[in-house]
């Protein structure tokens, strides 16, 4: 459609996106993997100190403890999300009475934002808790099951969604097949339904394996990483703090610690990367195997 | 021999002169400029970018900033940081090309972080009109912030309801002149505790919230008092390892606050600085750990003057019975040095307006309450300022305000945490002595490191 | 690919014992499901007083004080909550209008142009999408900084340009799927690109522009982090940003008023999605098998 000296029209049609994104993600990327080998507090006096900030990223307690609380956060945040979704979607399929109403409601926390997420649940959980004189920033195991339950709450409807969509695009005659086959119910389940679901499931996995790794707003408005505990050397180490947050603290807490904070962020980012290219690997080996 | 000794000296002595010579002439190089641009910068062109510490007096810096604008035409804009964020506030706002001219540290720790963005104020009108030396932060020879306000704090009492207990048959204490050690403290906490019912009250203290918009009342203000007890016992005025000699009397303070206390223990976690407030303010507490800034706020509530008195708190040291209220500041303000000549310029005249105008005094006197070390300070009308002149005139020693040498956020954060799970019962108090004391070390060693 | 039919066909099963028992349960956890924002709105008719005493009471004259933190929250204080209401609507339609508008265009040229420069614009698309904006966060506050765009109005260009990634994908996404043969038509009945793009191919694209609207759309509209670290919170604020300064214990904590406030920006959103449930349903879909 262009030819290559087509200049004008690159100008028009794609020089707003491409100015904006340059300010918005390029420089922004680019600048931040450099200053993640400095010593820095603006932008403007930032020393090249090669690796420092790394190892002392990988030497901060809280840190290490807010990946490892992530990680187990994201398991088995993934796999009941999944769960719910997909149970509560394969029942929605059936027809049964008052589908499109349950629809709505299941739909619905994903409209409203984290923080007020956060907060509204942070209350109700608190009024429990108070019932038997606790709260959420005295135990951690509240906190942590306080997260999933607000994450299965308000994400469960969004892969339900997608779900759904997997279930009526599986062609009615595999069903008709099965049947005159002889297949019992639980048999169709496994043997046609999951293996035609697999490109939902993958999808789903994937979105809520990120949107929990990635998890900010819910966590500071429910915890802000509450309680925390002393630990070795008088440091105090936030239980429910998950990387992101701990990243945002690191940053704007300290001065001293902003170039730490970048290169906790680099480590971050590659992470999230190795998540991305396992989905690509997983999409791609699944359209050859079609 | 001889004349070699003389050679050496004399080298040593030219030495010491180059050295000293090269000294001033840096100080020249560095002090000097700044406060000649500041002068030569133009106010009128410049504008006023305030970043305010306290959020109970936001209203009233922005309608004096109103005021500021109509009478000179130039623009001052007032931020405040929410409750415990003003160090991650300003430091965000700091990295803007439109950086607050006007900020504040809270005394040698927070200059030290803040240093090489703040101005020699030492040839500012303002600084001339402080009634003190001691209120002005300096640094070597420079002055770098000036207190702007000086407050106290101690335990807010409700008189009415004090009397009321004194007069009881119940009462082992029969006055507030008994009342002048953590002992008869205790007693009369307990004895008000025990007899809530008969007073009409919920308990001896209002709940000691530990929610982010309480706890620095107690990760901060209280645990003041062992920080001055050790540091007046060594000699000091700050340390990089704290020994954490009297922490056993913090503990009996905090156990005291918590347990004769409005709520269950468990409770406290949750509960707000307004929840609080509430509590002394219906006369569900006797008790109210608080300063002169709190004064607005009671008295809006519907509190009288004849109702507030102020006590010292006592932490059960030899001695404190002539220990007064806890008064210093913890506010200095700062010009950032890297802002424009003009705005350098209007900055030093609007804080020179707000302490020598009636308008600026009458406001900070009035409307915020703030007792000012300032020549034409216009006399408050806060009682529980008073409250604090009559401990001094009755010779009572006014304990300082150390924690502002405290080393970082983190720290108050950590040991507010700990005390938060000791009130629960869910941590025992080694881990408020471990964040106290070994927190200490490590966060001073970060902060400056 | 798959799209949720609009309307599944609405032939009536007949509902067996099982299905009835389902409808039962799924009943139930409906009303779980809808619990929390009956409890805020239930909350924000209490008097502070009457919430610290039990979050689960339902209001008692003592404790009812009616709308009265809703006008407080409102009009009053020293950030009125409308003026808030009124930034984040701004920053949210134009913000999603823009990317949409430019996006679009930059997409379909992206992939009718064979250039390298556009390929490579193209791929640093797609790997925008996965970097957390904990790894930009620091960096880009300070650009958006230096270039004043601390405004309502400039933190459009910063939603553009940390948006484009996704849109720019989905939208190239259908642009494949397009037939160039209509194009060359247009082209050869003598119809410039801008014609050709505003005239056939914007049109085509429609269902896509609901979908990347959809997304958009809630993405900008409950952002948090971003815009509170490049707005001049002086003067504008969203409303997470609100919510969260206020629960921030700006001095005093007035959990009456936030309750009230939150009750108001959930309203439009409400509304929002029972206009357009339809589109937003789809969109969900078209965005989680494309991304």
């Amino acid at each position: 459609m262009f030819k290559k000296r087509n200049r004008l029209f690159f100008l028009i049609f794609v020089l707003p996106t491409f100015a904006a994104f340059i300010i918005g993600f390029i420089y922004p990327f680019f600048s931040g993997i450099y200053l993640s080998f400095c010593k820095f507090r603006t932008v403007s006096n930032a020393q090249f100190i090669g690796i420092d900030n790394y190892i002392k990223a990988f030497q901060n307690e809280g840190f290490l403890q807010s990946f490892w609380f992530t990680c187990v956060f994201v398991v088995l945040s993934v796999v009941l999300i999944n769960l719910i979704a997909f149970a509560v979607a394969y029942i929605l399929t059936l027809g049964i009475r008052g589908s499109n109403v349950f629809r709505t409601v299941f739909f619905m926390p994903n409209l409203i934002g984290g923080i007020i997420l956060g907060y509204i649940w942070q209350q109700i959980f608190n009024g429990i808790l108070q019932k038997y004189s606790t709260n959420l920033a005295l135990n951690e195991t509240y906190g942590f099951w306080g997260l999933i339950i607000l994450m299965c709450w308000q994400q469960a409807g969004y892969m339900m969604i997608i779900y759904i969509a997997g279930f009526q695009s599986v062609p009615h005659d595999l069903y008709e097949a099965a049947r005159i086959d002889g297949a019992s119910k639980s048999q169709i389940l496994t043997k046609v339904t999951i293996p035609m679901m697999a490109p939902s499931i993958t999808i789903c996995t994937f979105l809520t394996l990120t949107n929990s790794f990635k998890l900010f707003d819910q966590n500071l408005a429910l915890t802000n990483g509450l309680p925390g505990v002393v630990g070795a050397g008088g440091t105090t180490i936030y239980k429910t703090e998950m990387i992101a947050l701990n990243i945002y603290k690191t940053f704007y807490a300290n001065q001293n610690s902003r170039g730490i904070g970048q290169a906790e962020a680099v480590i971050f980012f590659v992470i999230v990367v190795v998540i991305a290219l396992a989905q690509l690997y997983f999409t791609r080996k699944r359209e050859v195997q079609q | 021999m001889k004349s070699t000794t003389l050679k050496r000296l004399a080298a040593l002595g030219l030495a010491g002169l180059m050295t000293a010579g090269a000294l001033a002439g840096c100080s020249d190089n560095s002090a000097a400029p700044d406060s000649d641009a500041a002068k030569t910068g133009d106010a009128s062109k410049g504008s006023v970018y305030y970043l305010n510490f306290k959020p109970e007096q936001d209203k009233a810096w922005k309608a004096l900033a109103k005021k500021y604008t109509k009478e000179t035409g130039i623009d001052v804009k007032v931020e405040t940081a929410a409750e415990g964020t003003y160090e991650s506030t300003l430091t965000a706002a700091m990295d803007k090309d439109d950086a607050p001219t006007l900020f504040q540290v809270n005394g040698p720790v927070g200059l030290a972080n803040w240093k090489d963005y703040c101005m020699d104020l030492s040839d500012s009108d303002v600084l001339k009109q402080l009634t003190n030396d001691e209120f002005a932060l300096k640094d070597g020879d420079a002055t770098y912030g000036i207190a702007y306000v000086i407050e106290t704090y101690g335990i807010i009492y409700n008189k009415t309801i004090l009397q009321k207990y004194f007069d009881s048959d119940f009462a082992s204490v029969k006055s507030i002149e008994e009342l002048n050690n953590f002992d008869q403290l205790k007693k009369v906490a307990d004895e008000i505790q025990e007899n809530k019912d008969a007073l009409g009250v919920k308990g001896a203290f209002t709940s000691a919230g530990m929610d982010s918009s309480s706890d620095w009342r107690f990760k901060t203000h209280l645990a003041n008092m062992p920080i001055y007890y050790e540091y007046k016992e060594d000699g000091i005025s700050s340390t990089d390892a704290i020994k954490g000699t009297y922490l056993d009397n913090y503990k009996k303070i905090w156990d005291l606050y918590i347990t004769d206390s409005t709520c269950a223990k468990t409770d406290l976690a949750s509960k707000t600085g307004t929840d609080a407030e509430t509590e002394f303010i219906d006369g569900d507490a006797v008790f109210f750990q608080n300063g002169t800034w709190e004064y607005g706020a009671l008295t809006k509530g519907g509190l009288k003057d004849k109702d507030l008195g102020m006590l010292p708190i006592y932490i059960g040291v030899e001695g404190e019975e002539d220990q007064g209220l806890c008064t210093g500041s913890e506010n200095y303000w700062c010009v950032n040095n890297e802002a424009s000549d003009d705005d350098k310029a209007a900055t030093l005249d609007f804080i020179n307006w707000c302490v020598t105008s009636d308008t600026g005094t009458a406001a900070l006197a009035d409307d915020m309450g703030f007792v000012i070390p300032f020549k034409k300070a216009k006399e408050a009308t806060n009682k529980l300022v008073k409250c604090d002149a009559e401990m001094v005139d009755a010779g009572k020693t006014p304990v300082t305000w150390n924690f502002t040498t405290m080393p970082s956020e983190d720290w108050k954060n950590g040991v507010g945490t700990a005390l938060t799970q000791y009130a629960a019962g869910k941590g025992d108090w080694d881990a408020v002595v471990k964040a106290f004391v070994d927190g200490w070390a490590t966060e001073y060693a970060k902060a400056n490191g | 690919m798959a799209i949720v039919k609009a309307k599944e066909p609405k032939k009536h099963k007949k509902q067996t014992l099982g299905m009835k028992i389902m409808t039962i349960v799924l009943s139930v956890i409906s009303v779980f499901y809808v619990a929390p924002v009956f409890f805020v709105l239930m909350n924000s008719f209490k008097s502070n007083a009457g919430i610290s005493r039990g979050v689960f009471e339902l209001p008692n004259a003592e404790t009812f004080q009616g709308f009265q933190s809703y006008i407080t929250g409102m009009f009053f204080g020293d950030f009125p909550f409308w003026q808030t209401i009124l930034c984040s609507f701004f920053i949210t339609v134009f913000g999603v209008a823009l990317i949409l508008v430019c996006t679009s265009m930059c997409a379909w040229y992206l992939m009718r142009s064979n250039s390298i420069i556009c390929k490579i614009i193209y791929y640093f698309c797609i790997f925008s999408m996965v970097v957390p904006f904990q790894m930009v966060m620091f960096t880009l506050a300070k650009t958006a900084d230096t270039l004043k765009l601390t405004n309502p109005v400039g933190i459009l260009v910063v939603y553009l340009g940390f948006g484009a990634g996704l849109a720019v994908f989905m939208f190239s996404g259908f642009v494949k799927s397009i037939p160039i043969e209509i194009e060359e038509a247009a082209n050869v009945d003598g119809a410039g690109p801008l014609r050709t793009f505003f005239g056939i191919v914007l049109p085509i694209m429609k269902p896509t522009f609901i979908s990347v609207g959809i997304l958009e759309t809630m993405w900008i509209w409950n952002d948090y982090l971003l815009p509170y670290l490049i707005l001049d919170k002086t003067y504008y604020k969203t409303i997470p940003i609100h919510i969260q300064y206020l629960n921030g214990s700006y001095g005093h904590t007035d959990t009456s008023a936030i309750m009230a406030l939150i009750v108001l920006s959930i309203v439009p959103i409400i509304i929002f999605y029972f206009a357009c449930q339809k589109y937003i349903i789809e969109g969900v879909v078209a965005g989680a098998v494309k991304g």
